[in-house]
């Protein structure tokens, strides 16, 4: 049986934030955009996870509740903002939210 | 002393501010009375420091500092000496009748205190200049002078021609004093002074190339001034002024200025006496060839500025063979009788309606008799037939060149002497014998008026004793400065077969010159001959520098700027600042709003931002060796 | 007081441009006129009580602000720096007294005030930081002055001017900070003293550096070729009392810098660079000069022509000796004069006529004697007549640089040949001739407004072309100074051979006897 190293943990970390990044590029559903900025956000999670784990130090952890924290509250207002720009236009298709020219 | 000085100096600048306050208000006649009893005053304060300085009493003040720093020291200066007394007399007494002439020449000019302004301005640059017993103080007299002949020259601003050739004139003399300028700044460098005589008693322990520099380079300036080849061609547009002022200005005074300013270097000219040679060669060659082309000119005032120019010539001849004082006395008798020609021209061209062609005129000696006889002298006197002025001046030169072993030079004098007695009857001939042909055209000639006639009196007295009677208190007076040497001819069968040749030779000349003009026939095969022509159109000399440096000069400064300087430095420029505002454009689109966009862009900078990173650390890690590189390049 | 007289000099017309705001619009020319008067009487004082005999600075004032970083607020003034600032007051008085009647007056006034304050400060600073927040902050109230009353092209040509010049200050702004970090190497103290830099010698290559840095902050505000173009754009485009100002003062500030700083700060850089520097004088001199005469707009022809002299006054800078500096400031002065008259002038005729294109005048002279006269004294002090300031300041800087280089100095001596040609070709097509375009034939000569502008600018042309002595005096002495710092801290022989040494007895010329010298009669001595 293979023992389960921090470079696994850190592949798998690498893996998922490859993934949440395509998807942050890729994606046009500002639903599917929140759903890969959640996957970005918990890949960097379990990295510092692992890590803290592995040098023994719990600060790294600390840190992953503080981001799983801001993530819900940041879900929370983004959710919020989707419902409203959702009933206010009746899409969420990012290409039709250009207002903000520069 | 001082006080006479100072009288004589500063009374010309006085009438000129005082006539300058009306110059823009209608004619008054004080305007023009009081500029000439100011220099009448000048003219007297003058005489008593002439009878001061023949007693051998100079007088050098310093009136007050100009320019001090550094080792400069440049004061207000000014010497009374034997050299300068001459040109002052000279100066005074040529103005203070050119202005009283004035009064009734330009009688009915709209800008007669204007005129006046200028031309009392000019005296006063033109004493600077002979005053002065520093470099710089001759320079402020030297473009001084340039600027009221600008002035005066394009006088009748109206007249496309006068200020067009008052342009010239200036921009001509410019080149020259550019030369001059580099000439003082050498004095300057090797003698640490500009004062005459400090500079020329260092002179003598400097190297002899350095000497010959500044010979070389203050005589260009020299040249501008007095209308040397190949900057001559200023003097013959400039009779577009009016006719007082070619009188003083381009014949009697400002032309002489070059003369004057290698007699007063006379101690550095002698020690360098090949640049000598090359001036008396220049000053012959020009006394032949403005000879030549006032043989066929048909305009009364061109010819009588090509004998000014071919006079300067001989003046040169003089200077640079070491005979200053035969140069100075020449000068001073050219000054008379070619201020009298001038004014006479005067008369004739106020009788004619401002008619230059004398072809158009003749017999005038009847309605002019009296302008008839005091420019019969005058041409007289330029001949040099004895007893004139001309005599004792002019021929002194030959036998200058003559005892000097110059035998070219000599020839070629002798010859321009028969060609100079030749166009001045030709002229005569044409203007005042034979038959009224100005009655076909219309004209109604009139003699001038009684006061202008008897101011030209006493140039008229000056012209005929001139020679005879002030040759040798002359001689006396002014080698004690300049270098006494005197010019005779040892054997004298030699001698009088000279005098009497070169009379002789003149006096054929004259006869011929009557017999072929006294009818003004135009021999038309003549006029379309090769040599004709030439002669007619100044050797193409002016077209020349029309088409090889005006027009060149002007089209090059439209190019400059519009391709040069708009196309290419500040296109550069702009496109310097458009490559900012064209990335600017360009990029633009990364902010089009859109979140998706942004996102990828975000990446982008994400992955740029990591591989900085990376090189940074690759640096750090191999820091000693990257500062080894950066060394070797100089950067630090 | 005498102690801050320059704070006040500085500050005051600062202060009397915020309490403009609150003036009454139809009042504010006279209360502008009345604080330019105070300024210029107070610069005028500065003068009065500056001591021409002592070389060094003057009416020092120091007032620490970031004592980690040595910043310091510093001013004080030489005879280099005096007469600029009183010129500088000189034409800010006069250019609002002639201020034809323009929108917005009240905002053009409190703008000039503030832009004198710059103008002052940057001359008085002797504090880099100082100078630099100074010379920055002039840029402002010009691009002002040039956006909001400029011609229709007003907006390219102020936001050029504006760039161009800032763009060279920031590289002279690293400069600086280099120059202070050198000197805490050397020292281990911050200082952005220029005058504890002055105590400061570089190693050879550290000075070719910070030179060519400098260099780019002072040739574009000069402006030197080829960054000259945005000027011809600013002031044909900026109101008259935009390009007066422009021209006497804000051009300056580039060649003082090259004294101030670069010459005693980089000597052999100075020396090392000096012939390249004069090529490029050169070019100025002839090539503006040649663009000048193709012109068809008069004030272009002055525009181009202010280059074609600040060409000169490069090149006297940099002959580095006494007689070619004093020479240069002294011709910066005179420069300051001539052009600041010529761009009135023209201004003159654009209030008559709304036009500056030659071909639409032609016999001016007829109409308005008067106009020109006083243009062609102006003119002919812009040539460079003798008796004239320009005269002076031309024949010291051509006479200074003659020392270092013959052939250059021939070369740069046609600048009396070509300023000529174009001064005389455009006097010519404006005032001469007869009058072909019907729209001059009743234009009113110069009104007693525009006359008490000008007569005295020629009466100081006239009178320091005759007697320059009261202002080069201290001009000589402070030189001196910056000549001799400059030899002593030479360290390549080259600089040692190029810089002449002040403090040594006048060279011994060989004289022969004093034979000649014995002839004159009396000798008057000494000066009125």
């Amino acid at each position: 049986m293979m023992e389960i190293g921090l470079s696994h943990y850190l592949i798998l970390t690498t893996i998922l934030f490859s993934i949440g990044l395509v998807g942050v590029m890729r994606r046009k559903n500002l639903l599917m955009l929140f759903f890969a900025t959640e996957i970005l956000l918990n890949s960097v999670n379990i990295g510092f996870a692992a890590i803290s784990y592995y040098i023994g130090d719990f600060t790294g952890q600390m840190f992953a509740f503080f981001i799983i924290a801001i993530a819900a509250s940041e879900v929370a207002v983004g959710l919020g903002l989707l419902i409203v720009w959702f009933k206010r236009t009746g899409n969420i298709d990012l290409d039709s939210m250009i207002s903000m020219k520069g | 002393m001082e006080m006479l000085l100072y009288t004589a100096l500063f009374s010309p600048l006085v009438g000129s501010l005082f006539a300058a306050l009306f110059s823009t208000s209608k004619k008054t006649l004080i305007a023009g009375v009081i500029p000439s009893a100011l220099l009448f005053l000048s003219f007297i304060s003058s005489a008593i420091l002439l009878t001061h300085v023949l007693n051998g009493e100079t007088v050098q003040v310093e009136m007050m500092t100009w320019m001090a720093t550094g080792n400069l020291y440049i004061p207000f200066g000014f010497a009374v000496d034997q050299v300068s007394v001459t040109m002052m007399m000279v100066v005074t007494i040529v103005s203070t009748v050119v202005h009283v002439y004035a009064i009734g020449y330009m009688d009915h000019d709209a800008g007669f205190n204007r005129f006046f302004a200028w031309l009392s301005a000019f005296v006063f640059s033109m004493l600077i200049l002979v005053m002065s017993d520093n470099f710089a103080g001759l320079f402020i007299g030297w473009e001084g002078v340039g600027l009221c002949s600008w002035g005066l020259i394009g006088f009748w601003f109206h007249k496309e021609v006068a200020t067009w050739a008052a342009n010239e004139a200036f921009i001509m003399n410019r080149i020259a004093d550019l030369a001059m300028l580099i000439g003082i700044f050498l004095v300057y460098w090797n003698t640490g002074t500009l004062q005459y005589t400090e500079a020329f008693a260092a002179m003598p322990y400097l190297d002899h190339s350095i000497v010959v520099m500044m010979g070389v380079f203050l005589f260009i300036g020299a040249m501008g001034k007095s209308a040397q080849f190949p900057l001559h061609t200023w003097l013959a547009d400039a009779m577009e002024g009016p006719t007082p002022v070619s009188a003083l200005i381009h014949a009697a005074t400002m032309v002489t200025a070059g003369v004057y300013l290698v007699v007063r270097a006379n101690p550095m000219y002698d020690l360098i006496p090949e640049v000598g040679i090359f001036i008396a060669s220049l000053g012959a060659f020009v006394a032949m060839f403005a000879a030549t082309m006032a043989l066929v000119n048909r305009d009364m005032k061109r010819i009588i500025a090509y004998s000014t120019l071919s006079q300067l010539g001989y003046m040169f001849v003089a200077a640079g063979l070491g005979a200053y004082w035969v140069a100075l006395f020449h000068l001073m008798a050219h000054a008379f009788f070619k201020a009298l020609l001038f004014l006479g021209a005067g008369n004739v061209m106020h009788a004619m309606d401002d008619e230059l062609d004398p072809f158009k005129m003749g017999g005038l000696k009847k309605s002019m008799k009296w302008t008839w006889i005091m420019m019969t002298l005058a041409s007289v006197a330029l001949a040099g037939i004895y007893p004139l002025a001309g005599f004792f001046s002019k021929d002194l030169i030959l036998e200058v060149a003559f005892v000097e072993h110059h035998y070219i030079l000599y020839t070629v004098l002798l010859l321009t002497a028969g060609l100079t007695a030749f166009y001045s009857f030709r002229l005569v001939a044409l203007i005042f014998h034979g038959e009224e042909r100005h009655l076909e055209h219309g004209f109604h000639p009139h003699e001038a008026y009684k006061f202008m006639l008897w101011f030209m009196a006493p140039l008229g007295v000056l012209a005929v004793i001139a020679g005879m009677v002030f040759k040798s208190p002359y001689f006396e007076m002014v080698t004690q400065l300049l270098p006494r040497t005197e010019y005779h001819i040892h054997n004298p069968v030699v001698f009088w077969i000279m005098t009497i040749g070169t009379q002789v030779f003149v006096i054929a000349a004259i006869a011929y010159a009557y017999s072929k003009y006294k009818n003004a026939k135009i021999d038309k095969k003549t006029e379309e001959g090769f040599f004709y022509q030439v002669l007619f159109n100044q050797y193409y000399i002016p077209q020349f520098y029309e088409e090889f440096f005006v027009k060149p000069y002007r089209e090059l400064s439209s190019i400059l700027w519009k391709q040069v300087d708009m196309k290419i430095v500040d296109a550069s420029v702009d496109g310097i600042a458009n490559i900012f505002y064209k990335t600017g454009v360009n990029t633009r689109g990364m902010s089009s709003g859109n979140l998706s966009t942004n996102l990828k862009w975000m990446v982008v900078g994400l992955v740029i931002l990591l591989a900085l990173a990376v090189v940074f650390a690759v640096i750090v890690q191999n820091g000693d060796a990257v500062i080894s590189v950066l060394h070797d390049l100089g950067a630090i | 007081m005498l102690e801050h007289i320059l704070s006040i000099l500085i500050f005051f017309p600062a202060l009397a441009g915020a309490l403009g705001f609150i003036v009454n619009k139809n009042s504010m020319r006279a209360y502008g006129v009345t604080v330019g008067a105070i300024e210029f009487a107070l610069s005028l004082w500065l003068w009065f009580s500056y001591d021409s005999g002592v070389s060094g600075m003057q009416f020092m004032e120091s007032v620490s602000i970031i004592p980690a970083f040595g910043i310091t607020y510093l001013l004080g003034i030489d005879g280099i720096s005096l007469f600029i600032i009183i010129m500088a007051s000189f034409f800010t008085m006069i250019g609002i007294a002639s201020l034809s009647p323009t929108k917005n007056e009240k905002n053009l006034i409190i703008t000039l005030l503030f832009l004198q304050m710059t103008m002052i400060g940057v001359f008085a600073a002797l504090d880099a930081i100082i100078f630099y927040v100074f010379w920055e902050l002039s840029l402002v109230p010009m691009l002002y002055i040039i956006g909001a009353w400029g011609g229709p092209k007003r907006i390219y040509a102020s936001v050029k001017f504006f760039l161009y010049t800032f763009t060279g200050s920031l590289v002279m702004l690293v400069g600086m900070l280099f120059m202070a970090y050198f000197y805490h190497q050397a020292t281990g103290q911050w200082s952005f003293s220029i005058l504890e830099w002055y105590r400061l010698i570089l190693p050879e290559t550290y000075q070719l550096w910070l030179f060519v840095a400098f260099f780019f902050g002072f040739a574009i505000k000069v402006p030197m070729f080829p960054f000259h173009t945005w000027l011809p754009y600013a002031h044909g485009q900026a109101p008259t009392i935009g390009s007066v100002i422009l021209a006497a003062v804000l051009l300056k500030m580039g060649t003082y810098a090259f004294i101030r700083f670069s010459l005693p700060l980089f000597p052999d850089a100075s020396v090392f660079f000096m012939i390249p520097i004069a090529v490029i004088s050169i070019i100025m001199i002839i090539y503006t000069a040649m663009v000048a005469y193709a012109q068809e707009d008069i004030k272009q022809v002055v525009a181009y022509s202010s280059v074609s002299h600040m060409g000169v006054i490069v090149l006297g800078t940099f002959a580095l000796n006494v007689e070619g500096i004093t020479g240069s400031v002294f011709l910066m002065i005179a420069h300051g004069i001539v052009s600041g008259a010529l761009f009135l002038l023209v201004g003159v005729i654009y209030d008559r006529r709304h036009t500056k294109l030659m071909s639409e005048f032609g016999g001016l002279a007829k109409v308005m004697p008067n106009y020109a006269i006083i243009f062609g004294m102006m003119m002919m002090a812009s040539v460079g007549m003798p008796l004239t300031i320009n005269f002076v300041g031309e024949f010291l800087s051509l006479l200074g640089f003659y020392q270092q280089s013959h052939m250059l100095t021939l070369l740069a001596g046609t600048a009396i040949i070509v300023g000529a040609i174009y001064m005389l070709a455009a006097y010519k097509k404006a005032f001469f001739g007869e009058i072909t375009n019907e729209a001059n034939r009743n234009l009113p000569d110069v009104n007693k407004r525009e006359l008490g502008a000008l007569i005295p600018l020629v009466i100081i042309m006239v009178w320091l072309g005759v007697y320059p002595k009261p202002v080069l005096e201290p001009i000589n002495n402070s030189v001196e100074s910056i000549v001799q710092l400059m030899h002593d801290k030479a360290i390549t022989p080259a600089a040692k051979a190029a810089i002449p040494d002040v403090s040594k007895p006048k060279p011994v010329i060989q004289r022969a006897p004093a034979h000649a010298a014995a002839k004159h009669t009396s000798a008057h001595e000494g000066g009125h």
